[in-house]
């Protein structure tokens, strides 16, 4: 088996006497997509900034495909590729002079910085923009740039926060798209307080709370739609359990009488279980997928949070 | 040493696309023209002494403003945290926005050298203390320039960034007069800090090593400093 590209042991970190970390361990595999879930100040962005070099920890390590992020900074940093949340970018550059910039300190090579350059260009579709000035791109474009950048030098980890955020739902389809391709070759820590976000990109969710880890939940096969959330009009819980009894593979895990909200596990998706409960003649409103139950997961562990 | 020089050419190109380079140098030049024209018109002595103190006096205006924005921009725009989660060492990151910044200013110090040119091509100037001047000069501005990118590192705001500097430089320039007021080895000490004591053998036409040793140890614990700012995150 493969060793781990990222192994966090005990991180701390405190801001002045503020706990932003607290002894957060987890380790991420090759090839591998970890989502960090957590509402907002749940620590997610100074695990990042951590792992990334930009912070130091106040206690505890971690390494980067083995290299120590304190004592081996400098090899740490060369093994991942980072996109801050507000997507930071030398906006006076054009998008060929800045990412010809990040390549050279990235360490490529004159002879191998224009094909390096031409295939972040071409993967992050950028080559209509690539002579324009960053200052005048869209915020798609410069999240565009923001990633293309951190593909340089083909690093072992790209390191996402909040990749999503500000972007229309074409570019969120979009970015969710290059995630799962991308993570055929690499491994990457994605930070997101939308929880749809990571359950449909991640194989893998650790779920923080004001700096603790909670829980590390395995998503297997992002989006196989292995629970099914329904909404029935006017349902009494006994009709509900009658009809899904008969449907092979379904089982009625979760109730909110209260709301109409019943969560089922299925097998084979939502098709058998909506069909049997229309023939049972049941108003259905609403069917979703959800995926993984971390929904159910996230909602348990951070019940009586403050917010 | 490719990254350095690849972090020296952003930084010596963002200075020179910003207009703030081009307005310092300008307006540098405009003031210390103008001095140098009145003054050997109503002297007519072929010397820059007066031209040398009245640069350090706009050095101490000028300088905080080229160094303001080295790293309080990078910091304010989030490029900091880009720059240095990069392979990149922090001591390259500092030197090259330091030799970046120096590069202006000494452009701006190099063109006055045709002031001296003028004395040279219609008068006869002892030229000992006209290169004891610029030399002093050079450290001088290394001094200033390594004091404001230090006290840059800190804030993440670039007027806070400017007015700080300003402040330091004036009570460094001018605490020799305090010195004055003080005990004999607290006046010693403050006399040896006072940028206006170093720098004015220089101008006069004398160089020590005391002189040379204070303005290069300044600018290496400043730029030092700037590191262990940068390093504590």
């Amino acid at each position: 088996m493969s060793a781990p590209v990222i192994v966090a042991q005990n991180l701390t970190k405190y801001y002045g006497t503020r706990l932003a970390v607290d002894r957060v361990s987890f380790e991420v595999m090759p090839n591998e997509v970890m989502g960090l879930l957590g509402p907002n100040g749940s620590g997610k962005s100074t695990i990042l900034r951590i792992l990334t070099g930009y912070l130091r920890p106040t206690s505890g390590s971690a390494r980067i495909a083995g290299f120590d992020i304190v004592g081996q900074g400098l090899e740490a940093r060369g093994q991942l590729g980072y996109v801050p949340e507000d997507v930071p970018l030398y906006t006076h550059m054009r998008v060929n002079e800045f990412l010809d910039f990040m390549g050279r300190i990235r360490g490529l090579s004159n002879a191998s910085l224009p094909a390096a350059v031409g295939d972040v260009v071409e993967r992050l579709s950028l080559g209509r923009v690539r002579t324009l000035l960053i200052a005048k791109l869209s915020r798609g474009y410069r999240q565009r740039v923001a990633i293309a950048q951190a593909l340089l030098g083909k690093p072992t980890l790209l390191v996402l926060d909040e990749p999503t955020n500000g972007l229309d739902p074409r570019q969120i389809i979009e970015v969710r798209e290059l995630i799962r391709t991308l993570s055929r070759e690499l491994s990457i820590l994605v930070t997101s307080h939308i929880l749809a976000e990571i359950e449909r990109v991640a194989h893998r969710a650790a779920i923080l709370l004001d700096g603790r880890l909670l829980s590390v939940h395995p998503l297997g096969t992002a989006g196989d739609g292995s629970r099914v959330r329904g909404r029935l009009r006017g349902a009494d819980e006994a009709a509900v359990r009658a009809s899904l009894q008969v449907v092979p593979g379904v089982r009625l895990v979760e109730l909110l009488p209260s709301q109409g909200t019943y969560i089922l596990e299925s097998d084979a998706g939502a098709a058998p279980a909506v069909s049997a409960l229309v023939q049972a003649g049941f108003a259905v409103e609403e069917v979703s997928s959800s995926g993984t139950g971390l929904e159910e997961l996230f909602l348990g562990l951070t019940e009586g949070a403050p917010r | 040493m490719r990254s350095f020089l690849t972090l020296l050419g952003k930084e010596v190109r963002a200075l020179f696309h910003s207009p703030i380079a081009y307005i310092v140098i300008a307006v540098f030049l405009f003031l210390m023209g103008y001095s140098f024209t009145l003054t050997l018109f109503v002297n007519k002595y072929a010397t820059l002494v007066h031209i040398f103190f009245q640069s350090a006096g706009l050095l101490l205006l000028i300088v905080p403003i080229i160094t303001m924005r080295l790293f309080a921009e990078e910091r304010k725009a989030g490029t900091l945290e880009l720059l240095l989660t990069a392979p990149v060492r922090e001591s390259h990151v500092v030197l090259a926005k330091y030799l970046a910044s120096m590069a202006v200013v000494l452009t701006m110090i190099a063109l006055t050298g045709t002031y001296a040119a003028v004395l040279g091509i219609f008068g006869s100037p002892e030229w000992g203390p006209i290169y004891s001047g610029y030399i002093g000069l050079a450290l001088f501005a290394s001094t200033l320039v390594s004091l404001g990118l230090m006290i840059s590192a800190l804030t993440s705001n670039q007027v806070v960034a400017a007015i700080v500097t300003i402040g330091v430089s004036f009570m460094m320039w001018t605490i020799d007069t305090l010195a004055t007021m003080m005990p004999d080895a607290l006046e010693r000490i403050l006399i040896s800090l006072s940028l206006l004591a170093r720098f004015t053998p220089f101008a006069t036409g004398a160089m020590y090593t005391s002189d040379f040793g204070f303005f290069v140890s300044s600018t290496l614990l400043a730029l030092f400093l700037a590191m262990r700012a940068l390093a504590r995150r």
